[in-house]
């Protein structure tokens, strides 16, 4: 215990001599400004703590307050992205803000899903992967999982001449017990003018076979954006923003408002599925 | 017996708020304040060590001992992943090298200070019933060398955190108390 106690007390000096704290009024201002986690990009788009990143709860005076929403959801877009039509991005946070028909994010429903672009090295080359992933309830608690997977080099296999199928199993093939299945598998090229119209390839399924049979490995996240669905007809996209300035952090870098027809199109798009 | 003063301070500090806590597993906002400042107490000692492990003037054996303790704040195989301006990719390194490359730094003098400033997630319930969230703090380092050569660096940390109930024995009498270790760190280079 005594040597503890001197331990603790060397630690002590130590702190005062060597960890300092920056009072830095800029750079404090900066990174008070500054999204600094996805989790205050929810706290913020849904009011729910204040300037200092202090916790509101339900019952708290100001949770969920419409103006602290109205300055922090007008923060949270992306300032120098000329992309972002600002007339859009007004009726956006008009109709997230509305006070009789308010609108809030929640973690734990669907609707909002990670996509992480990633390096792997595939046959002896660095190739990028896009991975997404969406939280899932287990138990307990909640995880992320892999939901799907877009890995370029995949994609050359599957490539189907939509033209006509210049090659198929004739009508009457199940009368001869499908011999001409050997002919179909004969012409790796041509393999996939055999399968149903409706097929779509499973690329997860795939990367996880060519995960366990050892020719494709991780090397590191590259990097990561949020794409979000949960507000009636729109869809924005989240992503992080690192540069000078107070406009920096988790920002919202894309905002489309779609028609309830064209939400599959938009999420094709988004799983690279056009 | 290995707990250093200001954690069992920290535990105190829980354990007696714990005793006007319901005895579910749900963390109520003022269980949440709680667990967030042991939380803190354990970054600003992480934020220690790591400065007196930094620090040219630290003899290597209280180094050393320095990287024990700050082990201790881990849970295990906890890995700090380090990405810079200037390169894509990102460095991941098991705490422990993380340390020792700190310590072989080649400047003459280096100085290691924490931003006022730190934001703390909420905390999400894991499959296993454990709690993970999040501290962010800032850190800037300077390292100068004595033929001058001079490299700064601000970083923000991301710095994963894992609450759980544990039980001891205080007095012949079981007591319930919330614990918290760190687990990964993302390093981050930013722009000021």
């Amino acid at each position: 215990m005594i040597r503890n106690l001197i331990f603790i007390l060397a630690i002590t000096f130590s702190f005062t001599a060597t960890a300092q704290m920056i009072g830095d009024l800029d750079d404090v201002e900066k990174f008070r400004a500054e999204t600094k986690q996805v989790n205050q990009f929810f706290r913020r788009f849904n009011g729910e703590e204040n300037e200092d990143g202090k916790r509101f709860y339900p019952g708290d005076r100001d949770y969920r307050n419409s103006s602290l929403r109205k300055s922090f959801v007008r923060m949270l877009f992306d300032h120098e992205n000329q992309g972002l039509d600002r007339q859009l991005a007004r009726e956006f946070m008009s109709e997230v803000i509305d006070r009789s028909n308010p609108a809030y994010l929640d973690f734990h429903q669907d609707n909002w899903f990670a996509q992480v672009n990633a390096t792997f090295l595939y046959e002896g080359q660095e190739k990028q992967a896009i991975l997404f992933l969406k939280v899932e309830q287990e138990k307990l608690g909640y995880k992320w999982v892999i939901s799907r997977i877009f890995f370029e080099p995949f994609l050359n296999y599957f490539i189907k001449d939509t033209t006509y199928n210049k090659k198929f199993l004739h009508p009457m093939s199940h009368e001869l017990d499908f011999m001409n299945l050997k002919k179909a598998f004969s012409d790796q090229d041509s393999v996939e003018q055999y399968v149903d119209k409706g097929f779509r390839p499973d690329y997860l399924t795939l990367f996880l076979y060519e995960i366990r049979k050892k020719r494709l490995s991780f090397l590191s996240v590259k990097n990561v954006k949020f794409h979000f669905f949960q507000i009636d007809n729109w869809y924005f996209e989240v992503s992080d923003f690192n540069r000078p300035g107070m406009n920096t952090g988790w920002l919202i870098s894309n905002l489309v408002k779609y028609k309830p027809e064209d939400k599959k199109m938009l999420k094709d798009f988004i799983f690279y599925e056009y | 017996m290995k707990k250093s003063i200001l954690y069992i301070v920290s535990l105190i500090f829980v354990l007696s708020i714990q005793q006007g806590f319901s005895q579910d597993d749900n963390i109520s906002p003022e269980r949440k304040k709680a667990i967030d400042s042991l939380a803190l107490e354990k970054v600003r000692d992480l934020s220690t060590y790591i400065s007196i492990i930094g620090n040219k003037e630290t003899p290597f054996s209280e180094a050393n001992r320095v990287m024990d303790r700050a082990e201790e704040l881990f849970v295990e195989d906890a890995e700090i992943g380090v990405s810079s301006l200037s390169r894509e990719e990102i460095n991941n390194y098991k705490v422990r090298e993380y340390f020792n490359r700190l310590i072989q730094l080649s400047y003459d003098r280096v100085t290691i200070r924490w931003y006022n400033i730190h934001y703390i997630s909420d905390l999400e319930r894991q499959p296993d019933g454990r709690y993970v969230g999040v501290v962010t703090v800032y850190q800037r380092f300077e390292g100068v060398s004595d033929d001058g050569l001079n490299y700064r660096d601000t970083t923000k940390k991301d710095i994963t955190i894992y609450v759980e109930k544990k039980k001891t024995q205080i007095r012949g009498r079981i007591v319930e108390f919330w614990d918290v270790l760190l687990g990964d760190i993302r390093v981050t280079e930013t722009t000021t």
